[in-house]
């Protein structure tokens, strides 16, 4: 009996890895294409950020992070390397996140308003947001990178592991 | 909850599998990043190659400086008003960078009055439309030239000749925070368009439109008027 729960609740962990794989990988290529098929724009809000000081390092940047984040997204959604894959979305998720979190801290000081309130474009694919929403939606996407981390989500994998 | 019976078997491989891997977990996982790191970079740049909007990743696309982030007034509240892109700068402020390039600021009213000034007709005074070519096509000031400054050698061979012949060339773009009508006049600039000539419209065309002022559809000249704003 309590093998069999066991191996249900397995299979469900199994499952709800396989779900947050593909999720991952279509939110992905759905964010990667709306930025890569917009470069000049993504290119503006990527200044926004005073990341980069040279020319040819902001454009680099700009042409290569959606694409990527597109390739990122096909791996998973294929299951190739989704370890590696996930590994490499936290590593972009979590700078980002930071990056996102300061712009809206410094909007806050200038506009004096409350902090959720804050609204507007960090580039990431969707348009203008809400602040609060967009740190969330970011959480939530690190999370499911982390638990993809340890090789959860293995079914319905083209290639795992490399 | 049933389980399919080959679902469960797969379970059990993989158990076998992941005790396997686990022990060399980390080492894996790092490699594999690499090789995305890796590989994904060169599939991005041959992407961005082939893409017909691709970037161009030599050319300096923001000749006002790339280190001038847009002001946080840029961004909105949600209690404001988030329909136009941008909200303006002070102009002060405004009037200052440009004069750092050598540019000259004009507000609104000198605008109406060139737009209006005989000297349009003889090609003497010139307007160019610094923004791409969907919201050049949704409403510009009639006459204007388009001009998107992130893809000049396509608006060159249209652009410079009037720009040349003419005394004034207004320079505009959205309005407010946007500095692409600053961009497109160093580019003009560059390619040896006096600096006396080019006049920076600061207002752009969120404030030519909010004075009702004359805006045409399409394309130059097309002489369709844009529907009233509701």
């Amino acid at each position: 009996m309590n093998a069999n729960s066991s191996l249900r609740s397995r299979v469900a962990a199994d499952l709800f890895a396989v779900i947050a794989r593909w999720l991952l990988g279509a939110a992905f290529v759905y964010l990667g294409l709306n930025k890569a098929l917009h470069p000049v724009e993504f290119l503006k809000l990527m200044r926004q950020y005073d990341m980069v000081e040279s020319s040819l390092g902001l454009n680099s940047a700009a042409a290569i992070l959606p694409w990527f984040e597109v390739f990122c997204g096909l791996l998973l959604l294929a299951g190739v390397a989704v370890r590696g894959t996930a590994l490499m979305l936290v590593l972009m998720l979590v700078p980002f996140t930071i990056l996102v979190f300061r712009r809206a801290l410094a909007i806050q000081s200038a506009l004096a308003i409350p902090f959720c309130m804050i609204k507007f474009d960090c580039g990431c694919g969707t348009g203008e947001v809400f602040i609060c929403r967009k740190l969330l939606e970011n959480l939530f996407f690190i999370g499911l990178s982390l638990w993809l981390l340890p090789g959860h989500g293995r079914r319905f994998c083209f290639r795992h592991t490399l | 909850m049933d389980c399919p019976r080959w679902w469960l078997d797969c379970l059990k491989d993989e158990a076998t599998h992941c005790e396997a891997s686990r022990r060399n977990g980390l080492a894996i996982t790092l490699r594999e990043a690499l090789a995305v790191l890796a590989f994904g970079v060169a599939v991005a740049l041959a992407a961005n190659r082939l893409s017909p909007r691709g970037l161009t990743l030599t050319r300096n696309y923001f000749p006002g400086g790339n280190a001038r982030p847009a002001p946080p007034a840029a961004a909105t509240a949600s209690r404001q008003n988030t329909n136009h892109p941008a909200t303006p700068a002070p102009a002060e402020l405004l009037a200052a960078q440009l004069k750092e390039h050598g540019l000259q600021l004009i507000d609104g009213s000198t605008a109406a009055q060139l737009f209006h000034d005989p000297r349009g007709q003889q090609g003497k005074i010139v307007f160019i439309d610094a923004r791409d070519e969907a919201h050049y096509r949704a409403g510009h000031v009639p006459g204007a030239y388009e001009f998107d400054p992130y893809h000049p050698e396509k608006y060159f061979p249209t652009a410079l000749p009037p720009c040349r012949a003419a005394e004034q060339i207004v320079v505009y773009c959205h309005g407010g925070d946007c500095d692409d009508s600053e961009s497109a006049a160093l580019l003009l600039r560059d390619v040896g368009i006096a600096l006396n000539k080019l006049l920076i419209y600061g207002g752009g065309i969120t404030e030519w439109t909010s004075n009702h002022w004359p805006v045409e559809t399409d394309e130059r000249n097309s002489g369709q008027p844009a529907p009233p704003a509701r």
